[in-house]
């Protein structure tokens, strides 16, 4: 089926490999009948939600599946070798040299008390024994070197390296023994979105020189077209589907392919959303807007995470305003200040009129009641000594809202049913027995129930499986279509922000970049700073030029550039009024 | 699949893993809860079926030897005392019922105290920050820099005959500082969580947020942090029982092996006299110690082990 293969032996072949957990209740099979073959120099990428078998398979090659996990049936061969048979002793040594392994949090496997360079050495010397300082230092000068770190880089503690410079020394020590199998396990996970590119051309420029293969273990259907040959879909521990990245993205078989590719939103694709705007125009009693900044700045210390900001959202009409930016861009601290958890260093903040930071207890309350939000994390939005439902309860008790027991719990049932759950089902369990989606949906659902006039969702699915992204956005664009609630919706993704919002404003170090309708900022965005981002997403079209390795893509000057133009603004809607910023220099 | 036609080994997975679905049913907090329980019933039961008044010195003939042994006079252990008399005439068992019961008691009591204040202290700095933080947690780290023993024998000396309830606040006042760093840790890390912003957002008032959300989740810790400071307790009461402070007239398992030592019961071996106590509080360590280990477990799910 595959044609273009080469005709040599693979580097690893996995027959009808078979992996269980054996659980209280019952066995788990976390890999059912996998077989698959990865040649040298090819990119394969594993790719699946949470659950679906990615890493076990992973860690099966390398013999590290976690107690009680074991490989119940088939066989792991890596370039010759059954992985099956070796002892402890044989596998340590195949470890790094045959096989090398990049896990998902590189910040976490640094060692923090050593320096870069004698963490380096630790993987030669454990190999090769005891080298000569000048040996190990050409060598791990060079690996330094092929993953684009300066030579500097050796003498500094992980603790000094930015997240895309420490998951970039990962990736050096897993190919300083030149391995024939690279396995990476979501190596970018936990980098925004332009250190993601940077990381991922690294890794493929490096693969491509030593030429072995790689496992790229990943949930991103964009990141995985930009990167990979060959794609194998996972469901359930199953393989639902193999085969060249162009024939899957351009014929899936499998429906859950179909849906793992439509996932993705894509600026100026086809939307996701059903607009159904039936909603009455919120029931509003002050003629004062709902939100406004007056100079609001954020110190912490000596480095400002916001610069004075000043806006004003009328709230007559419902709206979504996206803040869009890079993790430290300040939009976060926007949202917490909105908040009023986070009070501003200078200016204020007023909520129909009223000073955040000066209400008494009434007005406290009634703040609270129509100011909501969804947080990012939804696994800590829930106490878990509670049922879920307490969730959902208290607040409604707790602003007045319940008539009855059996009112409250009519109104959660029909809050859960409009964000798509069957109440019976989730009501009454434990937060820890449902899914990330589940949850953030719950946390929607809340929020349907206060009916607050303002929700403030910040990065509500970035911790969500890719599949559900879309559905639980569309949850929330109901809140404004069909429930009147404005919304201020904070979010690095410029590809949802251009589909769901009415007015976007892109932050960088604090400033405002750029602003206006998502059609001209994210369509046809102005300022360098925003065409960076935009050029950083990776998308699920096979033509462009994302990662190909080019070494005149150098993200630390676009952001040096960016920093020096000035802020762009690119028209208005009715209702948002942002205050310019003059010009600087 | 009935359990009949289950292989031993299966029997024993499937117990593992009912062990590991319910973690209270650890082998360690079972282990540890009785060892601690069957000092209590000896203290309750051995009221209603001993003669107690066996207490008083004189009561009894002096230095009998337990029931099967003989003292360096000759004498054989009687059944009217079966674990032997003492240098000065009173019942070994009638001591044993009322002076162990009464060294738990202390200890309990206690760590009690200590325990609710560390809790009101623990949440305070934690939750409200700033000057008050500051304040317990220095006045915290003042207290556990200072040697309990050292300041209580000054107390004691000062006192003279103290009751054991007397004792118990003393001994209080040296046992609230670690529950105390340790809430304020739990609940600092505890205020930045996703559920208590949630709560926050639901207009949740502070004594709510402190009691309703946060306090529930500290249970297992709670539950530690009262054990250990009741193992503290007993060491430190009965280290000052033992150097012959503390309640003079009431009988405690340290006093004990007070006057066994002075009596010179080391030199006429009258290994009963100081031995038996010394076996009954190392009964009660061992208690307390499986019970912390459990809760351990308990507590901390990766403990646990399934095979």
């Amino acid at each position: 089926m595959l044609d273009d293969v080469t005709k040599d032996k693979p580097v690893l072949t996995l027959e009808d490999l078979s992996i269980e957990f054996p659980t209280p209740a019952g066995v788990v099979q976390a890999v059912k009948a996998l077989s698959l073959d990865i040649h040298k120099g090819r990119r394969v990428g594993f790719i699946g939600e949470s659950g679906s078998g990615k890493t076990t398979t992973a860690l099966a090659v390398m013999q590290m599946l976690a107690e009680p996990g074991r490989v119940s049936g088939g066989t792991i061969d890596l370039g010759g070798t059954n992985i099956l048979e070796l002892s402890e002793e044989e596998m340590r040594r195949a470890r790094l040299s045959r096989v090398a392994y990049i896990p998902q949090g590189a910040m976490n496997s640094l060692n923090p008390v050593m320096r870069v360079e004698p963490q380096m050495w630790d993987g030669i010397i454990a190999h090769e024994g005891h080298l000569d300082r000048a040996e190990l230092k050409r060598r791990s000068d060079a690996a330094l070197a092929s993953v684009g770190l300066p030579l500097h880089t050796a003498d500094l503690y992980p603790h000094e390296l930015s997240g895309g410079m420490k998951q970039r020394v990962c990736i050096a020590m897993g190919i300083i023994l030149n391995p024939e199998l690279i396995i990476a396990d979501e190596p970018t996970s936990a980098l925004d979105v332009v250190t993601q590119r940077q990381v991922m051309q690294t890794l493929k420029a490096i693969q491509t020189q030593i030429g072995s293969g790689l496992m790229l273990i990943g949930h991103d259907m964009g990141l995985m077209a930009q990167t990979v040959d060959e794609l194998a879909v996972l469901k359930d521990g199953e393989l639902v589907e193999h085969g060249t990245v162009r024939q899957i993205l351009q014929a899936p078989a499998h429906p859950y392919t179909k849906d793992l590719i439509s996932s993705v939103p894509l600026v100026g694709g086809e939307s996701f959303l059903s607009p159904d705007a039936r909603a009455d125009a919120p029931k509003r009693t002050s003629s004062e807007p709902l939100l406004r900044f007056e100079d609001v700045r954020k110190d912490y210390g000596s480095v400002t995470a916001l610069h004075p900001m000043s806006f004003t959202l009328q709230g007559d009409t419902p709206q979504i305003i996206s803040i869009v930016g890079q993790s430290g861009s300040g939009k976060s601290t926007m949202g917490s200040i909105m908040l009023g958890f986070n009070p501003p260093s200078r200016g204020r903040v007023l909520f129909e009129g009223q000073d955040v930071a000066g209400m008494n207890a009434a007005q406290s309350l009634d703040f609270r009641k129509n100011v909501q939000a969804v947080f990012q994390d939804p696994y800590a939005c829930f106490n878990p000594f509670y049922r879920v439902n307490h969730a959902l309860k208290f607040p409604y008790k707790q602003f007045g809202l319940a008539t009855s027991e059996a009112a409250t719990q009519r109104a959660m049932e029909e809050a859960c049913a409009a964000v798509g759950l069957d109440p019976e089902l989730v009501l009454p369990r434990y937060p820890h027995q449902l899914s990330g989606g589940q949850r953030q949906r719950l946390i929607v659902a809340r929020a349907l129930m206060l009916s607050p006039k303002l929700l403030i969702a910040d990065e509500p699915v970035s911790m969500v499986d890719a599949s559900l992204r879309a559905s639980i956005l569309s949850n929330i664009y109901d809140l404004k279509d069909k429930y009147g609630i404005s919304i201020l919706y904070i979010t690095h993704d410029l590809a949802t922000a251009y589909h769901v919002s009415d007015y976007v404003m892109v932050l960088f170090k604090g400033h405002v970049v750029e602003a206006g309708p998502p059609k001209e900022v994210i369509g046809a965005p102005q300022h360098p700073y925003t065409r960076l981002l935009i050029d950083s997403i990776p998308w699920p079209e096979l033509d462009r030029s994302w990662g190909d390795g080019r070494t005149d893509w150098d993200p630390a000057n676009l952001e040096a550039e960016a920093a020096r133009a000035e802020a762009i603004y690119r028209g208005t809607v009715p209702g948002f009024d942002l205050i310019e910023e003059a010009p600087h220099g | 699949m009935s359990t009949a036609n289950m292989s031993r080994a299966e029997r024993r997975q499937a117990r593992r893993i009912r062990r590991f679905d319910n973690p209270w049913l650890n082998p360690k907090l079972i282990w540890g809860a009785s060892l601690l329980f069957s000092i209590m019933i000896i203290g309750i039961v051995g009221r209603f079926l001993w003669d107690l008044d066996l207490v008083f010195t004189g009561s009894s003939p002096l230095k009998l030897p337990p029931l099967g042994f003989e003292n360096l006079r000759g004498q054989p252990g009687v059944i009217a005392h079966p674990i032997g008399t003492d240098g000065g005439g009173r019942d070994m068992l009638a001591m044993v019922i009322i002076g162990a019961p009464n060294t738990l008691f202390v200890g309990l009591l206690a760590s009690l105290i200590g325990m609710s204040i560390g809790i009101f202290l623990g949440f305070s700095a934690g939750f409200l920050g700033g000057r008050i933080d500051d304040t317990i947690r220095v006045g915290a780290d003042v207290m556990i820099t200072i040697p309990p023993l050292l300041i209580l024998v000054v107390f004691q000396s000062a006192f003279g005959d103290v009751t054991l309830t007397m004792m118990a606040l003393l001994i209080a006042g040296f046992v609230w500082q670690s529950p105390t760093r340790l809430i304020r840790a739990q609940v600092l890390s505890m205020k930045q969580s996703g559920y208590v912003q949630m709560a926050q957002l639901s207009g949740a008032s502070t004594t709510h947020i402190m009691f309703r959300e946060m306090m529930p989740n500290l249970v297992p810790y709670l539950f530690g942090s009262f054990i250990a400071s009741v193992t503290t307790s007993i060491v430190t009461a009965v280290g000052l029982e033992v150097l012959g402070l503390g309640p003079q007239r009431i009988p405690t398992l340290g006093r004990t092996i007070y006057e066994a030592i002075n009596a010179g019961a080391l030199i006429q071996n009258l290994w009963w006299w100081w031995g038996i106590p010394t076996l009954l509080l190392g009964v009660i360590f061992i208690g307390l110690l499986l019970i912390n280990l459990g809760l351990d477990e308990v507590s901390n799910p990766r403990l646990r082990r399934l095979s």
